[in-house]
Protein backbone atom coordinates (compact mmCIF):
# COMPACT_ATOMS: atom_id res chain seq x y z
CA UNK A 1 0.00 0.00 0.00
CA UNK A 2 1.63 3.12 -1.14
CA UNK A 3 0.47 5.28 1.99
CA UNK A 4 1.68 2.72 4.28
CA UNK A 5 2.77 4.27 7.63
CA UNK A 6 5.43 2.52 9.83
CA UNK A 7 6.07 5.20 11.94
CA UNK A 8 2.99 4.14 14.42
CA UNK A 9 4.13 0.46 15.04
CA UNK A 10 7.80 0.71 14.27
CA UNK A 11 8.23 -0.70 17.88
CA UNK A 12 5.60 -3.38 17.27
CA UNK A 13 5.54 -7.01 15.52
CA UNK A 14 3.63 -7.15 12.71
CA UNK A 15 -0.01 -8.28 12.53
CA UNK A 16 -1.65 -10.93 10.61
CA UNK A 17 -3.24 -9.62 7.50
CA UNK A 18 -5.79 -11.32 5.77
CA UNK A 19 -5.16 -13.46 2.81
CA UNK A 20 -7.11 -12.77 -0.76
CA UNK A 21 -8.95 -16.07 -0.22
CA UNK A 22 -9.92 -14.83 3.65
CA UNK A 23 -11.14 -11.35 2.33
CA UNK A 24 -12.92 -13.30 -0.33
CA UNK A 25 -14.74 -15.62 2.54
CA UNK A 26 -15.47 -12.87 3.79
CA UNK A 27 -18.18 -11.52 1.15
CA UNK A 28 -19.18 -15.01 -0.37
CA UNK A 29 -22.75 -15.03 -0.21
CA UNK A 30 -22.85 -18.37 0.90
CA UNK A 31 -20.28 -18.39 3.74
CA UNK A 32 -22.02 -15.64 5.56
CA UNK A 33 -25.78 -16.26 4.93
CA UNK A 34 -24.77 -19.39 6.86
CA UNK A 35 -22.16 -16.84 9.14
CA UNK A 36 -25.46 -14.99 9.57
CA UNK A 37 -27.41 -17.45 11.12
CA UNK A 38 -25.00 -19.32 13.26
CA UNK A 39 -24.21 -15.90 14.59
CA UNK A 40 -27.34 -14.85 15.36
CA UNK A 41 -27.88 -17.85 17.20
CA UNK A 42 -25.16 -17.21 19.12
CA UNK A 43 -25.78 -13.67 20.15
CA UNK A 44 -29.38 -15.24 21.18
CA UNK A 45 -27.80 -17.73 23.27
CA UNK A 46 -26.05 -15.11 25.71
CA UNK A 47 -28.95 -12.99 26.11
CA UNK A 48 -30.95 -15.61 27.25
CA UNK A 49 -28.46 -17.28 29.48
CA UNK A 50 -27.14 -13.96 30.80
CA UNK A 51 -30.15 -12.76 32.96
CA UNK A 52 -32.72 -14.53 35.34
CA UNK B 1 -49.13 3.00 42.33
CA UNK B 2 -47.12 5.23 40.00
CA UNK B 3 -43.96 4.69 38.45
CA UNK B 4 -41.44 7.01 37.04
CA UNK B 5 -39.02 6.61 34.63
CA UNK B 6 -36.16 9.16 34.18
CA UNK B 7 -34.94 8.93 30.65
CA UNK B 8 -36.01 7.07 27.27
CA UNK B 9 -32.92 5.63 25.91
CA UNK B 10 -32.62 2.20 25.24
CA UNK B 11 -33.24 1.01 29.32
CA UNK B 12 -35.41 4.00 30.09
CA UNK B 13 -37.47 2.85 27.08
CA UNK B 14 -37.27 -0.73 27.67
CA UNK B 15 -37.83 -0.31 31.40
CA UNK B 16 -41.08 1.73 30.87
CA UNK B 17 -42.08 -0.77 27.91
CA UNK B 18 -41.92 -3.48 30.32
CA UNK B 19 -43.46 -1.80 33.66
CA UNK B 20 -46.84 -0.46 31.46
CA UNK B 21 -47.32 -3.87 29.79
CA UNK B 22 -46.99 -6.11 33.03
CA UNK B 23 -48.77 -2.86 34.80
CA UNK B 24 -51.35 -2.46 32.43
CA UNK B 25 -54.27 0.58 33.15
CA UNK B 26 -54.75 -0.43 37.25
CA UNK B 27 -51.26 1.79 37.72
CA UNK B 28 -49.70 4.60 36.44
CA UNK B 29 -46.14 4.99 34.52
CA UNK B 30 -44.60 8.20 33.99
CA UNK B 31 -41.20 8.96 31.35
CA UNK B 32 -39.56 11.62 32.03
CA UNK B 33 -36.79 12.73 29.13
CA UNK B 34 -35.39 15.86 27.96
CA UNK B 35 -35.44 14.76 24.02
CA UNK B 36 -38.50 14.52 22.10
CA UNK B 37 -37.07 11.56 20.08
CA UNK B 38 -36.01 8.03 20.87
CA UNK B 39 -32.60 6.95 18.91
CA UNK B 40 -31.05 3.87 18.24
CA UNK B 41 -27.68 4.87 19.36
CA UNK B 42 -25.74 2.05 17.45
CA UNK B 43 -26.77 3.24 13.82
CA UNK B 44 -25.03 7.21 14.56
CA UNK B 45 -21.83 5.59 12.95
CA UNK B 46 -23.51 5.22 9.66
CA UNK B 47 -25.33 8.98 10.21
CA UNK B 48 -21.92 10.18 10.60
CA UNK B 49 -20.82 8.34 7.08
CA UNK B 50 -23.81 9.95 5.49
CA UNK B 51 -25.25 6.12 4.94
CA UNK B 52 -28.16 6.66 6.66
CA UNK B 53 -30.64 9.81 7.61
CA UNK B 54 -31.01 11.22 11.23
CA UNK B 55 -34.73 10.44 10.70
CA UNK B 56 -34.01 6.23 10.29
CA UNK B 57 -32.37 6.21 13.65
CA UNK B 58 -35.01 8.21 15.79
CA UNK B 59 -38.42 8.80 16.25
CA UNK B 60 -41.09 10.76 18.20
CA UNK B 61 -41.94 9.62 21.73
CA UNK B 62 -44.93 10.73 22.63
CA UNK B 63 -46.75 8.89 19.70
CA UNK B 64 -45.87 5.97 20.83
CA UNK B 65 -46.26 6.59 24.85
CA UNK B 66 -49.25 7.98 24.25
CA UNK B 67 -50.44 4.88 22.64
CA UNK B 68 -49.43 2.80 25.67
CA UNK B 69 -50.79 4.96 27.73
CA UNK B 70 -47.63 6.13 29.34
CA UNK B 71 -47.40 9.68 30.71
CA UNK B 72 -44.89 11.05 28.79
CA UNK B 73 -42.80 14.79 30.24
CA UNK B 74 -40.27 15.97 28.09
CA UNK B 75 -38.66 17.43 31.09
CA UNK B 76 -35.07 17.23 32.61
CA UNK B 77 -35.06 16.13 35.84
CA UNK B 78 -32.71 18.25 38.49
CA UNK B 79 -33.74 17.06 42.03
CA UNK B 80 -34.90 14.02 43.60
CA UNK B 81 -36.29 14.13 46.95
CA UNK B 82 -36.10 10.58 48.11
CA UNK B 83 -37.96 10.99 51.45
CA UNK B 84 -40.58 13.84 49.89
CA UNK B 85 -39.70 16.97 51.73
CA UNK B 86 -42.39 19.34 54.59
CA UNK B 87 -45.31 19.15 52.24
CA UNK B 88 -45.01 15.95 50.70
CA UNK B 89 -44.98 12.32 52.63
CA UNK B 90 -43.96 10.78 49.34
CA UNK B 91 -40.95 10.80 47.25
CA UNK B 92 -40.64 13.01 44.16
CA UNK B 93 -38.31 14.05 41.53
CA UNK B 94 -38.19 18.26 40.83
CA UNK B 95 -38.48 18.16 36.63
CA UNK B 96 -38.02 21.53 34.37
CA UNK B 97 -39.86 21.17 30.97
CA UNK B 98 -37.35 21.08 27.58
CA UNK B 99 -40.47 21.37 24.93
CA UNK B 100 -41.74 24.52 23.35
CA UNK B 101 -44.92 24.92 24.67
CA UNK B 102 -43.85 24.53 28.89
CA UNK B 103 -39.96 25.37 27.81
CA UNK B 104 -38.64 26.77 31.58
CA UNK B 105 -41.34 25.74 33.81
CA UNK B 106 -41.20 23.52 36.69
CA UNK B 107 -42.90 20.66 38.05
CA UNK B 108 -42.98 17.74 41.22
CA UNK B 109 -43.53 14.58 39.55
CA UNK B 110 -44.33 12.39 42.46
CA UNK B 111 -43.52 8.64 42.66
CA UNK B 112 -43.49 5.34 44.46
CA UNK B 113 -40.86 3.71 42.32
CA UNK B 114 -38.39 5.58 40.77
CA UNK B 115 -35.84 4.20 38.53
CA UNK B 116 -33.02 5.98 37.21
CA UNK B 117 -31.98 5.64 33.12
CA UNK B 118 -30.62 9.06 32.65
CA UNK B 119 -27.68 7.69 30.43
CA UNK B 120 -24.16 9.77 30.17
CA UNK B 121 -23.54 12.80 30.47
CA UNK B 122 -21.41 13.57 27.30
CA UNK B 123 -18.30 15.75 29.22
CA UNK B 124 -16.74 17.47 26.52
CA UNK B 125 -15.92 20.14 29.11
CA UNK B 126 -13.28 17.86 31.13
CA UNK B 127 -11.21 18.65 27.85
CA UNK B 128 -10.21 22.05 26.17
CA UNK B 129 -11.15 22.20 23.00
CA UNK B 130 -13.40 19.20 22.54
CA UNK B 131 -16.17 18.51 20.71
CA UNK B 132 -18.79 19.96 18.46
CA UNK B 133 -18.37 23.58 18.15
CA UNK B 134 -15.47 23.40 19.04
CA UNK B 135 -12.13 21.65 17.17
CA UNK B 136 -14.31 18.11 16.71
CA UNK B 137 -17.43 16.39 16.31
CA UNK B 138 -18.46 13.45 18.05
CA UNK B 139 -20.98 10.63 16.66
CA UNK B 140 -22.66 10.21 20.33
CA UNK B 141 -26.19 11.17 19.31
CA UNK B 142 -27.59 11.45 16.17
CA UNK B 143 -27.19 15.66 15.79
CA UNK B 144 -23.26 15.15 16.60
CA UNK B 145 -23.48 12.31 14.02
CA UNK B 146 -24.88 14.86 11.41
CA UNK B 147 -22.52 17.23 11.73
CA UNK B 148 -19.62 14.29 12.04
CA UNK B 149 -20.55 13.57 8.07
CA UNK B 150 -21.24 17.79 7.17
CA UNK B 151 -17.21 17.82 8.34
CA UNK B 152 -16.33 15.00 6.85
CA UNK B 153 -17.49 15.60 3.23
CA UNK B 154 -15.84 18.42 3.57
CA UNK B 155 -12.71 16.46 4.01
CA UNK B 156 -13.37 14.07 0.99
CA UNK B 157 -14.21 17.38 -1.33
CA UNK B 158 -10.50 18.14 -0.63
CA UNK B 159 -9.38 14.97 -1.28
CA UNK B 160 -10.88 14.74 -4.42
CA UNK B 161 -9.03 18.15 -4.91
CA UNK B 162 -5.93 16.12 -4.84
CA UNK B 163 -4.97 17.39 -1.09
CA UNK B 164 -4.11 14.67 1.50
CA UNK B 165 -6.50 14.92 4.85
CA UNK B 166 -5.52 13.49 8.22
CA UNK B 167 -8.34 11.93 10.44
CA UNK B 168 -7.81 11.62 13.63
CA UNK B 169 -10.08 9.06 15.63
CA UNK B 170 -10.27 7.51 19.24
CA UNK B 171 -10.70 8.79 22.41
CA UNK B 172 -10.75 12.54 23.72
CA UNK B 173 -9.84 12.02 27.37
CA UNK B 174 -7.47 10.00 29.41
CA UNK B 175 -10.86 8.17 31.32
CA UNK B 176 -12.83 8.24 27.92
CA UNK B 177 -14.80 4.74 27.46
CA UNK B 178 -16.57 4.04 24.41
CA UNK B 179 -13.70 2.90 22.23
CA UNK B 180 -16.09 0.41 20.16
CA UNK B 181 -17.84 3.52 18.73
CA UNK B 182 -14.74 5.31 17.69
CA UNK B 183 -13.67 1.73 16.22
CA UNK B 184 -16.26 1.31 14.33
CA UNK B 185 -16.39 5.10 12.77
CA UNK B 186 -12.55 4.89 11.68
CA UNK B 187 -13.13 1.85 9.95
CA UNK B 188 -16.07 3.33 8.00
CA UNK B 189 -14.47 6.37 7.35
CA UNK B 190 -11.38 4.09 6.22
CA UNK B 191 -14.12 2.21 3.84
CA UNK B 192 -16.04 4.79 2.64
CA UNK B 193 -12.40 6.62 1.14
CA UNK B 194 -11.89 3.39 -0.23
CA UNK B 195 -15.03 3.35 -2.03
CA UNK B 196 -14.15 6.84 -3.34
CA UNK B 197 -10.47 5.45 -4.59
CA UNK B 198 -9.04 8.27 -2.33
CA UNK B 199 -7.46 6.38 0.00
CA UNK B 200 -3.87 7.45 -0.93
CA UNK B 201 -5.02 10.69 -0.20
CA UNK B 202 -5.80 9.93 3.69
CA UNK B 203 -4.15 9.09 6.71
CA UNK B 204 -5.96 8.02 9.66
CA UNK B 205 -5.07 7.65 13.07
CA UNK B 206 -6.71 5.92 15.91
CA UNK B 207 -5.58 7.09 19.06
CA UNK B 208 -6.42 5.60 22.26
CA UNK B 209 -6.16 5.42 26.15
CA UNK B 210 -5.99 1.73 25.91
CA UNK B 211 -3.15 0.12 27.14
CA UNK B 212 -3.35 -2.21 24.16
CA UNK B 213 -5.75 -1.61 21.13
CA UNK B 214 -8.66 -4.04 21.29
CA UNK B 215 -9.25 -3.46 25.06
CA UNK B 216 -12.36 -1.52 24.22
CA UNK B 217 -12.76 -0.67 28.23
CA UNK B 218 -13.17 -4.35 29.26
CA UNK B 219 -9.45 -5.68 29.82
CA UNK B 220 -9.90 -7.31 26.01
CA UNK B 221 -10.87 -10.61 25.25
CA UNK B 222 -9.63 -13.91 24.30
CA UNK B 223 -11.29 -15.16 21.12
CA UNK B 224 -10.98 -18.20 19.05
CA UNK B 225 -9.98 -17.60 15.40
CA UNK B 226 -8.03 -19.63 12.59
CA UNK B 227 -7.37 -22.49 15.32
CA UNK B 228 -5.78 -20.61 17.56
CA UNK B 229 -6.83 -18.37 21.13
CA UNK B 230 -5.41 -14.98 20.35
CA UNK B 231 -6.13 -11.92 22.09
CA UNK B 232 -8.18 -9.14 20.86
CA UNK B 233 -5.22 -6.83 20.74
CA UNK B 234 -4.43 -9.02 17.74
CA UNK B 235 -7.59 -8.78 16.42
CA UNK B 236 -7.51 -5.22 16.53
CA UNK B 237 -4.14 -4.50 15.24
CA UNK B 238 -4.61 -6.69 12.21
CA UNK B 239 -8.10 -4.68 11.26
CA UNK B 240 -6.15 -1.41 11.56
CA UNK B 241 -3.29 -2.98 9.27
CA UNK B 242 -5.60 -4.28 6.92
CA UNK B 243 -7.28 -0.65 6.73
CA UNK B 244 -4.06 1.21 6.81
CA UNK B 245 -4.96 2.62 10.21
CA UNK B 246 -2.26 3.65 12.00
CA UNK B 247 -2.30 3.47 16.01
CA UNK B 248 -1.57 5.30 19.27
CA UNK B 249 -2.10 4.02 22.17
CA UNK B 250 -2.06 4.26 25.67
CA UNK B 251 -2.61 8.12 24.95
CA UNK B 252 -4.67 10.34 27.37
CA UNK B 253 -5.70 13.87 24.91
CA UNK B 254 -5.56 16.93 27.44
CA UNK B 255 -6.44 19.77 25.00
CA UNK B 256 -7.31 19.88 21.72
CA UNK B 257 -6.90 23.35 19.31
CA UNK B 258 -7.86 23.43 15.68
CA UNK B 259 -5.55 20.64 14.14
CA UNK B 260 -3.67 19.78 16.82
CA UNK B 261 -4.41 17.33 19.74
CA UNK B 262 -2.46 17.53 23.31
CA UNK B 263 -2.02 13.92 24.81
CA UNK B 264 0.34 12.11 27.82
CA UNK B 265 1.20 9.10 27.21
CA UNK B 266 1.65 6.44 29.65
CA UNK B 267 5.79 6.89 30.02
CA UNK B 268 4.72 10.75 31.15
CA UNK B 269 6.00 12.30 27.70
CA UNK B 270 3.73 15.07 26.39
CA UNK B 271 2.87 14.70 22.58
CA UNK B 272 0.90 16.40 20.01
CA UNK B 273 -1.10 14.94 16.76
CA UNK B 274 -1.80 16.98 13.62
CA UNK B 275 -5.27 16.33 11.92
CA UNK B 276 -7.40 17.70 9.38
CA UNK B 277 -10.60 15.82 10.89
CA UNK B 278 -10.76 14.45 14.37
CA UNK B 279 -13.77 12.81 16.25
CA UNK B 280 -12.84 11.78 19.78
CA UNK B 281 -15.25 10.33 22.10
CA UNK B 282 -15.76 12.47 25.25
CA UNK B 283 -15.29 11.30 28.79
CA UNK B 284 -18.64 10.12 30.35
CA UNK B 285 -20.35 11.21 33.76
CA UNK B 286 -23.58 11.26 35.32
CA UNK B 287 -25.95 13.97 35.05
CA UNK B 288 -26.06 16.94 37.69
CA UNK B 289 -29.01 15.52 39.46
CA UNK B 290 -29.27 16.78 43.45
CA UNK B 291 -30.35 14.80 45.91
CA UNK B 292 -32.47 16.35 48.79
CA UNK B 293 -33.57 14.49 52.51
CA UNK B 294 -36.90 15.65 54.14
CA UNK B 295 -35.49 18.63 55.77
CA UNK B 296 -33.71 19.94 52.98
CA UNK B 297 -29.95 18.85 53.54
CA UNK B 298 -27.58 18.00 50.33
CA UNK B 299 -28.11 14.33 50.36
CA UNK B 300 -26.28 13.89 46.50
CA UNK B 301 -23.37 11.98 48.09
CA UNK B 302 -25.78 9.33 49.52
CA UNK B 303 -27.45 8.73 46.31
CA UNK B 304 -24.76 9.53 43.57
CA UNK B 305 -21.01 8.45 43.49
CA UNK B 306 -18.70 11.09 42.72
CA UNK B 307 -18.88 10.71 38.93
CA UNK B 308 -22.52 11.10 39.29
CA UNK B 309 -23.66 8.09 38.52
CA UNK B 310 -26.47 6.66 40.93
CA UNK B 311 -24.80 4.22 43.62
CA UNK B 312 -26.40 0.79 43.54
CA UNK B 313 -26.20 -2.94 45.04
CA UNK B 314 -22.59 -3.30 43.92
CA UNK B 315 -19.51 -3.37 46.25
CA UNK B 316 -17.99 0.42 45.72
CA UNK B 317 -15.32 -0.72 48.80
CA UNK B 318 -11.97 0.20 47.32
CA UNK B 319 -9.74 -2.44 45.94
CA UNK B 320 -6.59 -3.24 44.33
CA UNK B 321 -6.83 -4.62 40.83
CA UNK B 322 -6.00 -8.38 42.09
CA UNK B 323 -8.53 -8.00 44.58
CA UNK B 324 -11.57 -6.88 41.85
CA UNK B 325 -14.13 -9.78 41.86
CA UNK B 326 -17.53 -10.59 39.69
CA UNK B 327 -19.03 -10.31 42.75
CA UNK B 328 -18.24 -6.76 43.36
CA UNK B 329 -20.63 -5.98 40.27
CA UNK B 330 -24.71 -4.87 41.07
CA UNK B 331 -27.36 -7.55 40.39
CA UNK B 332 -30.59 -6.06 41.11
CA UNK B 333 -29.60 -2.05 40.63
CA UNK B 334 -31.10 -0.68 43.74
CA UNK B 335 -29.87 1.84 45.19
CA UNK B 336 -29.08 0.90 48.84
CA UNK B 337 -30.23 3.63 50.83
CA UNK B 338 -33.70 3.91 48.91
CA UNK B 339 -35.24 0.36 48.33
CA UNK B 340 -37.89 2.33 45.83
CA UNK B 341 -34.93 3.55 43.90
CA UNK B 342 -33.17 1.43 40.79
CA UNK B 343 -30.41 2.69 38.20
CA UNK B 344 -30.78 1.31 35.17
CA UNK B 345 -28.29 1.03 31.87
CA UNK B 346 -25.51 3.61 31.96
CA UNK B 347 -26.78 5.11 34.53
CA UNK B 348 -25.61 3.20 37.44
CA UNK B 349 -22.12 3.56 38.88
CA UNK B 350 -19.97 0.57 38.44
CA UNK B 351 -17.41 -0.29 41.27
CA UNK B 352 -14.78 0.23 39.33
CA UNK B 353 -13.21 -0.28 36.14
CA UNK B 354 -12.62 -3.74 34.10
CA UNK B 355 -9.26 -2.47 32.69
CA UNK B 356 -6.62 -2.29 34.78
CA UNK B 357 -6.44 1.13 36.10
CA UNK B 358 -2.87 2.84 34.61
CA UNK B 359 -1.11 5.63 35.81
CA UNK B 360 1.22 7.84 33.88
CA UNK B 361 4.72 8.94 35.45
CA UNK B 362 2.61 12.53 36.17
CA UNK B 363 0.06 10.85 37.97
CA UNK B 364 -2.53 11.32 35.37
CA UNK B 365 -4.92 7.81 35.26
CA UNK B 366 -4.45 7.01 31.49
CA UNK B 367 -6.95 3.89 31.16
CA UNK B 368 -11.02 3.48 30.00
CA UNK B 369 -13.79 3.45 31.46
CA UNK B 370 -15.81 0.42 31.58
CA UNK B 371 -18.27 0.19 28.74
CA UNK B 372 -21.72 -0.44 29.34
CA UNK B 373 -23.44 -1.22 25.59
CA UNK B 374 -26.88 -1.55 24.46
CA UNK B 375 -27.61 -5.41 25.36
CA UNK B 376 -26.68 -4.98 29.31
CA UNK B 377 -28.26 -1.57 29.18
CA UNK B 378 -31.42 -2.85 27.60
CA UNK B 379 -31.53 -6.22 30.02
CA UNK B 380 -30.79 -3.96 33.09
CA UNK B 381 -33.77 -1.66 32.15
CA UNK B 382 -36.13 -4.87 31.82
CA UNK B 383 -35.21 -6.55 34.94
CA UNK B 384 -35.97 -3.79 37.01
CA UNK B 385 -39.58 -2.88 35.05
CA UNK B 386 -40.46 -7.36 36.01
CA UNK B 387 -38.81 -6.84 39.65
CA UNK B 388 -40.89 -3.69 40.14
CA UNK B 389 -44.09 -4.61 38.56
CA UNK B 390 -44.02 -8.01 40.74
CA UNK B 391 -43.47 -6.40 43.74
CA UNK B 392 -46.57 -3.61 42.71
CA UNK B 393 -48.48 -6.60 41.92
CA UNK B 394 -47.71 -9.29 44.71
CA UNK B 395 -46.81 -6.29 46.97
CA UNK B 396 -43.91 -7.75 48.10
CA UNK B 397 -40.16 -7.20 46.21
CA UNK B 398 -38.72 -10.37 45.99
CA UNK B 399 -35.95 -9.57 43.06
CA UNK B 400 -36.71 -12.57 40.91
CA UNK B 401 -34.91 -11.30 38.56
CA UNK B 402 -31.10 -10.30 38.55
CA UNK B 403 -28.29 -9.71 35.84
CA UNK B 404 -24.74 -9.14 36.56
CA UNK B 405 -22.48 -7.85 34.28
CA UNK B 406 -19.98 -10.49 35.67
CA UNK B 407 -22.57 -13.37 34.44
CA UNK B 408 -24.51 -11.80 31.73
CA UNK B 409 -22.72 -11.83 27.92
CA UNK B 410 -22.68 -9.01 25.43
CA UNK B 411 -22.27 -8.75 21.81
CA UNK B 412 -20.85 -6.07 19.97
CA UNK B 413 -21.61 -5.61 16.27
CA UNK B 414 -19.03 -3.48 14.84
CA UNK B 415 -20.06 -1.90 11.49
CA UNK B 416 -16.69 -2.02 9.06
CA UNK B 417 -18.43 -0.85 6.08
CA UNK B 418 -22.01 -0.10 5.10
CA UNK B 419 -22.89 -2.05 1.90
CA UNK B 420 -25.31 -5.45 1.38
CA UNK B 421 -22.82 -6.83 -0.83
CA UNK B 422 -19.33 -5.90 0.44
CA UNK B 423 -19.88 -4.20 3.70
CA UNK B 424 -17.96 -5.35 6.26
CA UNK B 425 -19.11 -5.98 10.36
CA UNK B 426 -17.07 -7.47 13.35
CA UNK B 427 -18.93 -9.49 15.17
CA UNK B 428 -17.74 -9.09 18.23
CA UNK B 429 -19.30 -11.17 21.72
CA UNK B 430 -18.20 -11.72 24.88
CA UNK B 431 -19.30 -14.01 28.24
CA UNK B 432 -19.20 -12.32 30.69
CA UNK B 433 -18.60 -8.93 30.21
CA UNK B 434 -16.66 -8.60 33.32
CA UNK B 435 -14.35 -11.43 32.97
CA UNK B 436 -14.55 -14.32 35.86
CA UNK B 437 -10.83 -15.34 36.77
CA UNK B 438 -12.41 -17.95 39.54
CA UNK B 439 -14.86 -20.01 37.06
CA UNK B 440 -12.71 -19.71 33.62
CA UNK B 441 -9.21 -19.85 35.07
CA UNK B 442 -7.48 -19.95 31.93
CA UNK B 443 -9.19 -16.53 29.59
CA UNK B 444 -11.65 -15.03 31.99
CA UNK B 445 -14.31 -15.48 29.97
CA UNK B 446 -16.47 -18.47 28.19
CA UNK B 447 -14.24 -19.17 25.08
CA UNK B 448 -17.10 -20.99 23.33
CA UNK B 449 -19.06 -17.65 23.85
CA UNK B 450 -16.39 -15.45 23.02
CA UNK B 451 -16.28 -14.57 19.29
CA UNK B 452 -14.48 -11.66 16.92
CA UNK B 453 -14.90 -12.70 13.37
CA UNK B 454 -15.16 -10.20 10.28
CA UNK B 455 -17.43 -10.38 7.61
CA UNK B 456 -20.57 -9.69 5.04
CA UNK B 457 -22.77 -11.11 7.47
CA UNK B 458 -21.94 -8.65 10.35
CA UNK B 459 -22.77 -6.36 8.65
CA UNK B 460 -25.97 -7.86 7.86
CA UNK B 461 -26.23 -8.78 11.31
CA UNK B 462 -25.83 -4.80 12.40
CA UNK B 463 -28.79 -3.68 9.73
CA UNK B 464 -30.99 -6.08 10.67
CA UNK B 465 -31.00 -5.30 14.63
CA UNK B 466 -31.09 -1.99 13.76
CA UNK B 467 -34.70 -2.78 12.17
CA UNK B 468 -35.72 -5.48 14.81
CA UNK B 469 -34.96 -2.69 17.35
CA UNK B 470 -36.74 -0.23 15.79
CA UNK B 471 -39.51 -2.55 15.41
CA UNK B 472 -39.76 -3.48 19.06
CA UNK B 473 -39.05 0.26 20.52
CA UNK B 474 -41.79 1.40 18.49
CA UNK B 475 -43.94 -0.84 20.29
CA UNK B 476 -45.11 -2.85 16.52
CA UNK B 477 -46.69 -6.27 17.23
CA UNK B 478 -45.30 -8.85 19.05
CA UNK B 479 -42.21 -6.15 20.62
CA UNK B 480 -42.16 -8.05 24.16
CA UNK B 481 -40.71 -11.28 22.26
CA UNK B 482 -37.52 -9.64 20.68
CA UNK B 483 -34.63 -10.00 23.02
CA UNK B 484 -32.29 -7.10 24.69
Amino acid sequence: MENRVYSANKDEFYPPVPTKGTQRRRTNFIIQLFSFFRLNLKIMLIVVKGHS
Amino acid sequence: MKVVVLGAGISGHTAAAFLKKKLGKKHDVVVVSPSQYYQWVPSNIWVGVGRMTVEQVRFKLEKVYNRWGIDYKQAKVTAIYPEGDSTSEKGFVEIIYTNEVKKGETERVTYDYLVNATGPKLNFEATEGLGPGKNTVSVCSYDHAAHAWEELQKSIELMKQGKKQRFLIGTGHPGATCQGAAFEYALNIAFEIKRRNLSHLAEITWISNEYEVGDFGMGGAFIKRGGYITSTKIFAESVFAENNIKWIKRAGVKKVEPGVAYYETLDGEMHTAEFDFAMLIPAFSGHDIKAYNKSGEDITSVLFAPNKFMKVDADYAPKTFEEWSIKDWPQTYQSPGYENIYAAGIAFAPPHPISKPMKSKNGTAISPAPPRTGMPSGVTGKIIAQNIAEAIISGKMQHKHTASMGRMGAACIVSAGFSMTKGLGATMTVSPIVPDWEKYPDWGRNINSTVGEIGLAGHWIKLFLHYMFLHKAKGYPFWWLLPE
